[in-house]
């Protein structure tokens, strides 16, 4: 893979009148890399993404891709697919005219655009569709029509907003990774709008965190869950949530004292500042339960729940924390509970900015 | 549970009672009121008007259902009068150019609409007020404007230049027609408008947004997103424009009363004129009859617009 940016976002700013959707944006695309943008509802993703295809203006900045600045670029200039989250199917053509819209508006001779819609078609496994029209077609299927005809372009940059979420859980799951691979076949780069950490953990290589406008993060998908560069972040990525507990550090600076009932205390892996309000993240897959009298969070278990192979167990009320053991434990509700982690997987955040503490 | 137990003994009753409740029957109740309507007012006098095509029919025969029956008589006459082709000839010409006139200024006007600029929808609805007004009324404005001694048309043409000498209307018979086909295209207009902002503002956006980013410029868009979306509203906005302008009677009664010389006189205006200037009722149906007939066609193209809509 070379390592020569596709898309560059350089401080790019936008506003809808007096509100600031974008704040400052600095996001660097290597070609052929996978990169998701994801944050919650509202938090300017699609926003991003339109602006990277020329559907909506900036206010300040530069977009460059592939080196030049496409600030007044038209969209049909870019050289950009979308794969919009409605589809956007052209309901009065077939699926065959559909895909090769774009080649006919540049008046591709027939038989190049029957062999591109072949090729594409059998790409996608929608062969026996070409002649239906949109309507016709199941969700999945449209979804993969929206795909063929961004893939017929061959264009150099993909951009896809949330195009899973109108289909069932096991769909997704599965045009997850059909999309990864495709863009791996025909060597893309692709830039992915989502909502859904998991799909972001998953099918990225670069992920970027936005909330409210700014980019919280941005990394590789582990990076992300083993160093959280905020509260928010921690919180985003992971599922369950992490768990935050209010707290104070010891005198010493080697252990930090939670607000819980008992006041439980946790060595820590590092010194910190004596004495100081943090807030602390557990996340649920790394506390165990532990019988022994380790030093630990003595609470009782107010709900069980199994799914087969992993336990999902909510402890004490204010806040609730969240275990998950993959081990079968023979755990009831109302059973007492000491919950342990290992000190190095303890992440403690300040408490007025949010950012973590190292 | 009063009721249901004195509905008890009243099984019709509760048969009724409960086909309003549970809408079974009740919606056929609710169509065959306006049925009976329809066939009481318009069937009947329309199946009336193609028995009188038929007959013989004079000032005494008038009252009466049965008169001497004669066959295709009253249309082979009708067709050999000398104004039978003439007429028809403008009855094309009027509903063919109001039409081409109403739909392209409707068409051009919603586009414009549809940008949606600050306004846009109190504009669009101000435009509505030449459709809410009567015909006749509309046609004594347009007498003032189109006037040959002091109308505004004729200043505004001449003070631009475009003509020379003051032009008559109303009365010469080179204009005739086509003032009264002007006054129906600003009548038809704002109708044409507002169905045509109906159908493209049921054009989601999105599509617009996907072919821009295909490639397309906004001729291509329009040529291959707007204009196939519209098909179906085209299609009944073009079928009711026929009706309409078929139908339109106000207007030659106000503005030239069919003449000078049957210049502007149309199928419609020429039906009235037979039956009830010249008392030639058999006449007047006999032309009624054959525009039944192409309104029928328009009819049906309209249904059939309007079952071929694109589902999205
Ligand atoms: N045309 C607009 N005018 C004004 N504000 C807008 C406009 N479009 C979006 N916004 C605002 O910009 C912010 C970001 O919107 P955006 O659609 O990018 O969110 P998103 O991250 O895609 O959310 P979702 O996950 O719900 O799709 C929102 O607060 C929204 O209200
Ligand atoms: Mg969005």
């Amino acid at each position: 893979m070379t390592i020569q940016p596709q898309i560059e976002l350089l401080s790019v700013n936008k506003h809808y009148g007096g509100f600031h959707a974008l704040k400052d944006i600095n996001v660097t695309i290597p070609k052929g890399s996978f990169v998701a943008l994801v944050g919650p509802s509202g938090c300017g993703k699609s926003t991003l993404l339109r602006s990277l295809a020329g559907l909506e203006s900036i206010s300040g900045g530069e977009i460059r891709i592939t080196g030049k600045a496409v600030n007044d670029t038209p969209p049909r200039h870019r050289d950009v697919a979308m794969v919009f989250q409605s589809y956007a199917l052209y309901p009065h053509m077939s699926v065959r005219d559909n895909m090769s819209y774009s080649m006919r508006l540049r008046k591709a001779s027939r038989a190049e655009i029957d062999a591109a819609v072949a090729d594409v078609a059998a790409i996608l496994g929608l062969g026996d569709y070409l002649d239906r029209k949109p309507n016709a077609l199941s969700g999945g299927q449209r979804q993969r029509v929206a795909m063929g005809r961004a893939i017929i372009r061959n264009p150099k940059v993909f951009l896809f907003d949330e195009p899973l979420s109108n289909l069932d859980a096991a769909l997704r799951v599965h045009m997850r990774k059909e999309i990864r691979a495709l863009h791996d076949r025909i060597g893309a780069t692709s830039v992915y709008v989502t909502h859904d950490q998991i799909e972001a953990m998953t099918m990225a290589d670069h992920v970027v965190v936005l909330k409210s406008g700014v980019v919280e993060q941005q990394g590789a998908p582990l990076s992300l869950y083993d160093t959280p560069a905020t509260k928010f972040v921690a919180g985003f990525i992971g599922s369950p949530a992490m768990n935050f507990v209010g707290g104070i550090v010891g005198d010493t600076g080697r252990a930090v004292t939670l607000d819980l009932p008992g006041a439980p205390s946790l060595p820590l892996a590092r010194t910190m500042e004596p004495r100081r309000q943090v807030d602390v993240g557990l996340r649920p897959e790394h506390l165990s339960i532990e019988t022994g009298g380790a030093p630990g969070i003595e609470t009782t278990a107010t709900s069980v729940e199994s799914t087969g192979s992993v336990t999902y167990l909510y402890c004490g009320g204010d806040p609730e924390i969240v275990v998950v053991l993959s081990e079968r434990e023979r755990i009831s509700q109302g059973d007492p509970v000491n919950l342990t982690i290992a000190p190095d997987k303890i992440h403690l955040f300040d408490p007025e900015t949010g950012a973590a503490l190292r | 549970m009063r009721s249901r137990r004195l509905l008890n003994g009243y099984p019709k009753m509760k048969r009724l009672l409960s086909s309003v409740t549970d809408g079974k029957g009740f919606d056929i109740l609710l169509v065959s009121l306006p049925l009976l309507f329809l066939l009481a007012f318009s069937g009947l006098p329309l199946l009336y008007n193609v028995l009188m095509s038929f007959q013989e029919v004079d000032i005494f025969s008038l009252g009466r259902l049965i008169r001497p029956f004669i066959g295709l008589d009253n249309y082979r006459e009708l067709f050999a009068a000398p104004e039978f082709w003439p007429i028809m000839w403008n009855t094309m010409l009027f509903v063919v150019c109001s039409i081409a006139g109403q739909f392209t200024l409707g068409l051009a006007l919603a586009l414009f609409f549809d940008t949606g600029f600050r306004g846009s929808s109190f504009l669009r609805g101000l435009f509505l007020v030449s459709w809410v007004m009567p015909g006749l009324v509309v046609g004594a404005i347009w007498n003032w404007i189109l006037s040959g001694d002091f109308g505004v048309l004729n200043y505004l043409l001449t003070s631009s230049g475009l003509i020379s000498e003051n032009i008559f209307w109303r009365s010469d018979v080179d204009y005739s027609l086509w003032a009264v086909v002007l006054a129906n295209i600003w009548l038809g207009t704002s109708f044409n408008m507002i169905l045509l902002s109906v159908g493209l503002a049921g054009i989601p956006k999105d599509l617009y947004e996907a072919s821009e980013l295909d490639g397309a410029n906004i001729l291509q868009r329009f040529s291959t997103i707007t204009l196939p979306m519209m098909r179906s509203t085209i299609g009944a906005v073009i079928s009711l424009g026929l009706i309409f302008t078929l139908q339109q009677f106000d207007l030659f009664a106000a503005i030239t009363s069919g003449g000078p010389a049957n210049s502007s006189n149309v199928a419609q205006y020429w039906a009235w004129e037979l039956s009830f200037r010249q008392y030639d009722f058999a006449k007047g149906a006999t032309v009624s009859t054959l525009m039944i007939i192409t309104v029928m066609i328009a009819a049906v193209l309209y249904v059939r617009s309007t079952r071929h809509e694109v589902r999205i």
